[in-house]
């Protein structure tokens, strides 16, 4: 695989995706053990996650559950857009598209 | 409904089958537990942890299995406790607990993709593992349709589809079992999902697997699903409504708490009050009567009489922890309790504390981080628990006669009180003592579902039966100690109790059966009266009177108090016998002698400013050894419980100095 230049424009944090918006989960870059969870209910590389409510905590959709996840974790997960999904976020302090 | 099966010892023809529970969490696990054990389920830790472990046995034909619940997973590959000790016990390297013979992965047939995840990693440790298939009846409702030999096929391994909740396809279970356990086991080669491929990511694979698994399992499946569930959460998970929702719920749980708890309480104290009395009357006077009269029915049975509301408050949690609501709960509360610097989990064992700090305690369990966990128990004891209830009429009575809207406006105000410190305790020790950032949430969110009857009177009774043994144990203890402190070394009655005696037998002679009673109530009274004065108790209270009179209390309450170290409300029978109550239950006499209870200049000891300053200690003082003992078994050790103790008499003795000294001015 050819590796490819970081292009951070092109993914957001998942925090900050609109409501009913898909992604595809491309990092998780914190490590703690709560991270460990997060990934073994699905939220990991490759997995396509929705945001069902935003906020803090806020509700994602991942492999057919809900899951309430704090703010601050779900900003540490990078998401692209899903196939056939243009990009709809909110207004951030900083990154994103 | 499947009845579960009873199982009689059978004569050792066939060795013992070992047989491990394991599934993701909300995948009816304690449900399935349930149906294949019954009430033969007993709850423990796993050695040297705080890991619970329920271990149940069942019949598996001519065989006995016993059927181990591991805690609800959804990997065993983490450092967390529960997976470490999930993935021991699975690979038989918990001490004591051998491998065992056979496995059930329990997967939601509502959610298999996800489930398929810990599938692949059990699947891997190559155990004889039989497939349970659960919710298919829900997963039917939701039109999934899963092609249950494909899947067979593709894990390797028996696949029972099965719906624990309404016992379909539960002996069919036991029959695979039956057949697989302790027989040679060659898994599949299909069985085996891809482990070290992946070079960045060690879940990607797995979840690759996973889908593929799923998706070709999977016959049919409507493209949304979970609306209801989406339009319920819509109101039960909104920031403001939410919180708004719950607070209701609370209310409700608690109204039919106190409410249907009266009547099974009442029956629980007049059948004390009749043993007591068969008791009285049948034993020969002397100390075995005191010991069984006063000891221990009278101390036990004021502890059990709390037996009713503990049962009731787990149905309900139960209850709503099988509809799945007890989730948005933690996730609403989640922002607030985050300001005091504990996970919205820990509001659910702070409900339960509001009945009794003892299954509040056991119930922080839900509470992953060891240091929130932590805060919470020791913050748990300082919500008025209903053992303060008795404590709060009697001194809210004493305040406030007559005029109920100022003593509910009292009552209230105890309460208010528990819950700051609480609060207030939890911030500060998350500041100073166990200093960290609050784990973040990450919570399943289950789809909402009808609750199941049996699960929900299976956990009450399970809870009851735990708290049942520490009152026949711990607090039985603690009662006779006490009895002993109080009524040793012995002492003859005073002058004054002998001649009325003497006055009571006149009278009989002539006829007065009234006066005569009366006098010797009254002689009782007194001697009684004398012998606890005289007592190690009352030694001790006049011990620490030095200490406690800038409390605005006399010696008699401070007996009071140290009698209450063991259970709280035992100061209210203390103070009766102290001041020399003829009918202890009685409320209204009670409250009339304390008001007229003077000291030795002629003041009377139940003063406003003594009695707001009684209050405020018992709200925040740590006067309960089950509660200690509990918080022991939580932490491993005494000095978490020691702790516990200090810095709350601490914290409740300056709080009801201060209270003291400012009302004594005001007043």
């Amino acid at each position: 695989m050819e590796p490819t230049a970081p292009l951070p424009e092109t993914t957001v944090s998942l925090s900050r995706l609109l409501p009913g918006r898909c992604g595809v989960v491309i990092s998780v870059e914190a490590g703690d053990a709560e991270i460990e969870q997060l990934k073994a209910m699905g939220v990991c590389e490759g997995r396509e996650v929705m945001l069902v409510q935003a906020g803090d905590p806020l509700i994602l959709r991942v492999m057919g559950t809900r899951i309430g996840v704090s703010a601050r974790l779900a900003a540490s997960v990078r998401v692209d857009a899903c196939a056939g999904d243009t990009f709809g976020t909110r207004p951030g302090p900083a990154g994103g598209a | 409904m499947t009845p579960a099966q009873p199982i009689r010892r059978h004569p050792a023809a066939e060795p013992e089958v070992v047989v491990a529970l394991v599934g993701n969490p909300n995948a009816g696990k304690t449900t399935l537990f349930n149906a294949l054990t019954g009430l033969r389920a007993k709850t423990a830790n796993f050695p040297g942890t705080t890991v619970e472990r329920r271990v149940g046995f069942s019949r598996l034909g001519p065989r006995r299995a016993k059927l181990i619940d591991l805690p609800g997973l959804y990997s065993i590959s983490s450092e967390t406790p529960e997976e470490r000790i999930a993935r021991d016990a699975l690979t038989g390297r918990l001490p004591g607990l051998p491998r065992p013979d056979a496995v059930i992965l329990l997967l939601d047939a509502t959610h298999l993709e996800r489930n398929l995840y810990l599938a692949s990693q059990v699947l891997e440790l190559g155990l004889p593992t039989v497939v349970a298939l659960n919710m298919v009846d829900l997963a039917e409702r939701a039109a999934i349709d899963i092609d249950v030999e494909r899947l067979s096929a593709e894990l390797g391994c028996p696949v029972v589809p099965l719906a624990a909740r309404s016992g379909r396809g539960v002996e069919e279970l036991r029959r695979r079992l039956e057949a697989l356990a302790g027989r040679p086991w060659q898994p599949a080669p299909a069985a085996s999902p891809p482990s070290h491929d992946c070079e960045g990511c060690p879940f990607k694979a797995r979840f690759d697997w996973a889908e593929e698994v799923g998706g070709r399992c999977t016959v049919s499946r409507p493209a949304v699903t979970g609306e209801r569930t989406a339009r319920i959460d819509r109101v039960l998970t909104h920031p403001s409504i939410g919180v708004a929702a719950f607070l209701a719920v609370v209310f409700v749980v608690f109204g039919l708490i106190f409410w249907v708890a009266e009547w099974p309480m009442g029956w629980i104290e007049q059948g004390f009050a009749w043993a007591g009395g068969q008791l009285g009357r049948w034993l020969p006077e002397g100390e075995v009567k005191s010991l069984l009269v006063e000891g221990v029915v009278g101390g036990v049975g004021g502890v059990l009489v709390f037996l009713p509301q503990i049962a009731i408050l787990f149905f309900f949690l139960s209850l709503l922890e099988d509809t799945g609501y007890l989730a948005r709960a933690a996730f609403v509360m989640d922002r607030l309790m985050r300001r005091v610097g504990l996970p919205g989990k820990a509001f659910v064992p702070m409900i339960s504390a509001h009945a009794c700090a003892i299954p509040a305690i056991m119930s922080t369990r839900v509470i992953e981080d060891r240091r929130d966990r932590l805060v919470t128990i020791l913050v748990l004891p300082l919500f008025s628990c209903s053992a303060r209830i008795p404590v709060y009429t009697m001194l809210t009575a004493l305040l406030f006669p007559h005029r109920p809207v100022a003593a509910a406006a009292v009552f209230t105000g105890a309460y208010a009180l528990g819950i700051a410190a609480a609060l207030g305790m939890a911030f500060a020790f998350k500041r100073t003592l166990l200093p960290g950032e609050t784990r973040p949430l990450v919570l399943e969110l289950p789809g909402y579902k009808l609750p199941g009857l049996r699960t929900s009177l299976l956990a009450a009774w399970d809870r009851a039966r735990v708290f049942v043994r520490r009152a026949g144990t711990v607090i039985l203890g603690a009662s006779i100690v006490l009895w002993a402190l109080a009524s040793f070394p012995r002492t003859d009655p005073p002058q004054e109790a002998v001649a009325l005696r003497e006055r009571a037998s006149a009278l009989a002679l002539v006829g007065d059966a009234e006066g005569a009673d009366a006098a010797a109530a009254r002689a009782e009274s007194l001697a009684r009266q004398h012998a606890l004065g005289r007592s190690f108790a009352g030694r001790l209270g006049r011990f620490v009177e030095p200490a406690i009179r800038p409390l605005g209390y006399d010696w008699q309450i401070g007996v009071g108090i140290l009698s209450s170290f063991a259970a709280r409300e035992v100061i209210v029978s203390t103070l009766a016998v102290v001041y020399g109550v003829g009918e202890t239950d009685d409320p209204q006499p009670l409250t009339e002698t304390l008001r007229a209870a003077r000291r030795s200049d002629g003041t009377p000891v139940f003063t406003a400013a003594t009695s707001l300053s009684l209050l405020v200690f018992y709200v925040l003082a740590m006067q309960c050894l089950s509660t200690q003992a509990i918080t022991r078994r939580e932490t491993n050790g005494w000095r978490w419980p020691l702790f516990q103790l200090g810095y709350m008499t601490a914290l409740a003795y300056v709080a009801a100095l201060l209270v003291y000294q400012t009302a004594r001015w005001l007043v």
